[in-house]
């Protein structure tokens, strides 16, 4: 760990007014040319971690291979071609903004939801989590390398089930230990159990990945342990999933465990990993909330905070009631880069002739799904036809399947 | 060859630059002045070599393609080499019409693999027209890349951009030294 030099010291015990701002050090710059970079951050915000990790893939040297290791407080982040509607129950994200028959589970408070610059599904992120990131050459990369160092890494501190899977993950294997097996692959254990046995293993670390032209970046979890996994199901299943149609990237949900080890450990563990893989002695610079004052860093931040990024990514997708009993109003809205671009209502008892039907009501057509915060407020006059009662049923359902946003992303630390 | 035409004595001129069509009107001491005075036929390299590249693809070395064929609207895409190496297409992003775009700018990107791979233009100019298909059936770009996988249609703004990219036979050297190393 570096030492704080005096100034550092003195800058986190008091309050920093806003007018001081703090370029990134030229030592600091300088360091984005070493053939071999090791950070660590000390922020706890997402979006300012993965604008850091952005910012390494774009600035440092093109030969060099960089590691950055990071803590997320609880937040949910999406893959860069996911649907948020899809694959998070947002109402639980903002539990102070809507009803408490709503706020199942209890305690985590409100969460981020972050989309990500890189490909792959939606993971849960929180303190028992470390993310670890390597950066390297484009003609250098594999997709597996990198997992297999990390279960280097697990295996080091005694974690023998670890081993790397076809989905670039990595899972740790719940069968007994078998003799016949025992060999440094870092894809197999003596723990592997046979296809068809329910031990199946259990996830503890996704893989996603982001290609450019001269670097890649290849980015995991590692489920260490969280607090949360009975919680985290709710999170990242959505009430609107059977009743939508979408394009784009979904989810492979697996069965997750913790692995029981300290943050600190493992993440001293990933370093001497690194550092043996590149022939490297050297220690991580730690990274952190003055990052936040260069200004790519913050543009970052703030493309990865706006609303536009997060709902307007979204790959084209449709939402229908039809196969839902309890409203008695069709209604059903296509949705294209987060803007509503067509749909039709119909009362169903007069099934689907296009008499019965009438386009968008109202002020939706063009709308952004994610500026709508009150469905009764959009529908209420604009279904004339339609009784008060079965509006009511509509917007109900609508509120469940589409909630309103939560606020602003959170920008106060935890 | 119009454009070698002096402008003294056009008509007479006109007169001996195509078929014979009736007698030129000049006296034989004007004929062989203008004769002097036209250039001798010298065809423009560029416009022989442009006319063997029109119907050749061209490649970068980030691995995209262009097709001139029809110099209004060339399109753009992903090479085999490419699309075999991404592994299964899921999504693509396309980039809008109407886009301006400089040569190496991403205009797109694909996802493959929980990868998202930047997608660059070989050329700068208007994005015209993308391949709606892709919205569908983004394995397209894998089952054909270089034909029904195409990205987009560009209006290329500066033709001499075409001159620094390989051609197939160049391309194909490129990749098997790349895959050597």
């Amino acid at each position: 760990m570096i030492v704080w030099n005096s100034a550092c010291r003195s800058a986190r015990l008091s309050t920093r007014p806003l007018t001081v701002r703090r370029c990134l050090s030229q030592r600091t710059l300088d360091r984005l040319t070493d053939p071999v970079q090791s950070y660590i951050s000390t922020s706890r915000d997402p979006y300012l971690n993965l604008s850091i990790e952005h910012f390494l893939l774009q600035q440092s040297a093109p030969e060099s291979v960089v590691l950055l290791l990071y803590v997320n407080r609880p937040s949910i982040i999406i893959g860069r071609n996911q649907n948020p509607w899809l694959e998070v129950n947002l109402a639980l994200l903002d539990p102070s903004s809507h009803d408490q028959s709503y706020s199942e589970p209890p305690g985590l408070g409100a969460v981020d939801l972050v989309r990500r610059r890189s490909g792959g599904g939606t993971v849960f992120h929180d303190e028992g989590n470390v993310n670890w990131t390597v950066i390297c050459p484009s003609k250098d990369f594999t997709r597996d390398q990198h997992a297999e160092m990390v279960v280097r890494a697990l295996r080091d501190c005694g974690i023998d089930r670890a081993r790397v899977n076809v989905r670039h993950d990595i899972v740790l294997d719940q069968g007994q230990h078998s003799l016949t097996i025992g060999s440094d692959d870092t894809h197999s254990t003596p723990y592997q159990t046979p296809e068809a046995d329910a031990r199946k293993p259990l996830k503890v670390s996704g893989s996603a990945y982001k290609l450019t032209r001269q670097r890649a970046l290849h980015h995991g979890t590692c489920l260490l342990s969280s607090p949360n996994l009975n919680i985290i199901p709710h999170y990242l299943h959505s009430p609107a999933k059977p009743y939508m149609t979408a394009r784009g990237v979904e989810s492979v949900s697996s069965p997750v465990g913790n692995i029981l080890l300290s943050n600190e450990r493992f993440i001293a563990s990933v370093q001497k990993q690194f550092g043996k893989l590149y022939r490297s002695i050297g220690d991580a610079q730690e990274v952190g909330d003055e990052w936040q004052e260069h200004d790519s860093v913050r543009k970052g931040c703030d493309e990865l905070k706006s609303p536009e990024w997060t709902y307007l990514q979204t790959p084209q997708f449709s939402i229908s009631n039809q196969s839902d009993t309890l409203t008695d109003v069709d209604l059903e809205l296509s949705v294209r880069n987060g803007v509503i671009s067509s749909g039709f209502c119909g009362t169903r008892k007069s099934g689907y002739s296009g008499a019965a039907r009438t386009g968008l009501p109202a002020g939706l057509d063009g709308r952004r799904l994610h500026d709508i915060s009150s469905w009764d407020d959009e529908l209420g006059g604009s279904l004339p036809s339609v009784s008060h009662d079965r509006v009511t049923r509509l917007c109900k359902w609508l509120h469940m399947m589409l909630p309103p946003p939560i606020g602003r992303p959170n920008t106060h630390f935890r | 060859m119009s454009a070698a035409i002096a402008q003294s004595g056009v008509a007479a001129a006109r007169a001996l630059q195509g078929p014979a069509r009736g007698i030129a009107r000049c006296s034989r001491q004007q004929y062989l002045r203008l004769r002097a005075q036209q250039q001798p036929f010298r065809p423009a390299v560029r416009s022989f070599s442009a006319g063997a590249r029109v119907w050749e693809k061209r490649y970068t070395e980030d691995h995209e393609w262009i097709d001139t064929s029809d110099p209004e609207s060339a399109s753009i895409g992903i090479s085999t080499y490419a699309a075999k190496a991404l592994g299964d297409v899921v999504y693509v992003e396309l980039p809008t019409e109407g886009t301006e775009v400089n040569k190496g700018d991403a205009i797109g990107a694909v996802e493959s693999v929980k990868s998202a791979s930047d997608i660059m233009t070989p050329v700068s100019g208007t994005i015209l027209e993308v391949n709606s298909v892709l919205e569908d059936k983004p394995g397209t770009i894998n089952s054909s890349p270089e034909g029904d996988g195409w990205l987009a249609k560009i209006k290329i703004s500066s033709a001499q951009e075409l001159d620094a990219l390989m051609d197939a036979e160049g391309y194909r050297k490129f990749t098997e030294e790349t895959d050597k190393k």
